[in-house]
């Protein structure tokens, strides 16, 4: 059974294209075939996440205008068996496709694909409403801050107006030592506030940046940690059931073990 | 060092985690309430007129009015000490 799953967030800069980069490789490489749509349409960036934007000819908006055929438009990820991109045009805007015309796009991806992973422009507006309308569920994307959970909150009223089914919701750029200092709310603190099931934590790491550079998403990465949370997520989105959390808490240095094998430390870990 | 001393005297500073919650809870029953302050006093002042048609209130005194956000919903929460039923009027 096929499914579109819309990547969201409200609030833009919270890691909805890196999420959807990370979480299309992870998922494409446990062996189902994933095609990652860049519904960003005027200011597309999911190609670049990527690193394949040197190989775009056709775009989304080539597709439901017919200029070009879905299978001329798709660029294969060559790093990853069964990864597709369908990139966003550059130089139109989101009025130029309509809900109808991206519901029967996604119509006919999900006969060719097991997941069409949908990342979502920031905002509600018309680019929100068209990213959503071909979806069966959807993905929340927040950080741990105030304004990200607010916008948060007002997109999964959003999504449960649109009667999809309830989303799930990924916390991105988690700084472990600065939950475990009070200093940033964990996971138990927002999953209170938002009440939708969790898929898991990110951390707050140099390696998104690193392979944002490079083009090449962290899920290709077996020793990072932040590809290895991302390939949990992937787990938990295909179904799988009791996915051990993993631990963010890094902190190795001599008096970290130290002060935790003292019991001084913190003693509840970060994970998710 | 600090870290030590906070575990030793169990003393615990306010976290600032605990401010960001505080106002995150705030805003979000007033983005979906979206009432002023003035219509949340206007309704609260209609609610208790009604209520002291039937039974006497302390007034304002004890009387709580609030809303308050539990599973993403919103709840008008009021707690109105009241002093005795009134005798109805012959009805």
């Amino acid at each position: 059974m096929s499914e579109c799953i819309v990547i969201t967030s409200g609030k833009g800069g919270v890691g909805k294209t890196t999420t959807t980069a990370n979480l299309g490789v992870a998922l494409a490489r446990s062996g189902a075939k994933v095609a990652v749509v860049d519904a960003d349409i005027g200011l597309r960036n999911l190609d670049v996440i990527l690193g394949l934007e040197n190989r775009i000819v056709y775009d989304l908006v080539h597709v439901i205008e017919g200029e070009c055929r879905l299978k001329q438009a798709l660029i294969r990820d060559k790093r990853a068996e069964g990864l597709y991109l369908l990139p966003a045009a550059q130089t139109r805007d989101k009025n130029a496709v309509t809900p109808a015309q991206m519901r029967e796009l996604v119509r006919q991806m999900k006969e060719e694909f097991d997941f069409v992973l949908m990342d979502c422009p920031a905002g509600i507006e018309q680019g929100f409403k068209n990213a959503i309308a071909g979806a069966d569920r959807a993905i929340i994307v927040t950080t741990p801050e105030v304004s990200a959970i607010r916008d948060a909150d007002r997109i999964i009223g959003m999504v449960e107006a649109a009667e999809l089914p309830e989303p799930e919701l990924i916390i991105n750029r988690v700084r472990p030592r600065m939950v475990a200092s009070g200093d940033m709310m964990n996971k138990e603190d927002i999953l209170e506030i938002l009440a939708i099931p969790l898929l898991g934590l990110v951390p707050d790491h140099e390696d998104v940046i690193v392979t944002a550079n490079r083009g090449m998403p962290a899920a290709f990465d077996d020793e990072s940690i932040v590809g290895e949370a991302y390939r949990r997520i992937a787990r938990r989105v295909k179904g799988e059931k009791d996915v051990p959390e993993l631990v963010l808490d890094h902190d190795t240095s001599f008096w970290a073990t130290l002060k935790r094998w003292m019991g001084l430390a913190p003693t509840r870990e970060v994970a998710g | 060092m600090r870290e030590l001393f906070k575990n030793i005297f169990g003393t615990k500073p306010k976290q600032s985690k605990d401010d960001a919650k505080q106002r995150l809870k705030f805003l979000l029953i007033h983005d979906q309430v979206d009432l002023t302050p003035g219509q949340l006093e206007q309704m609260k002042a209609e609610i208790m007129e009604v209520i002291a048609r039937y039974v006497e209130i302390e007034g304002d005194h004890g009387t709580e009015f609030k809303l308050a956000r539990e599973d993403g919903h919103v709840a008008l929460v009021s707690s109105i000490p009241v002093r005795r039923v009134v005798e109805r009027a012959a009805s």
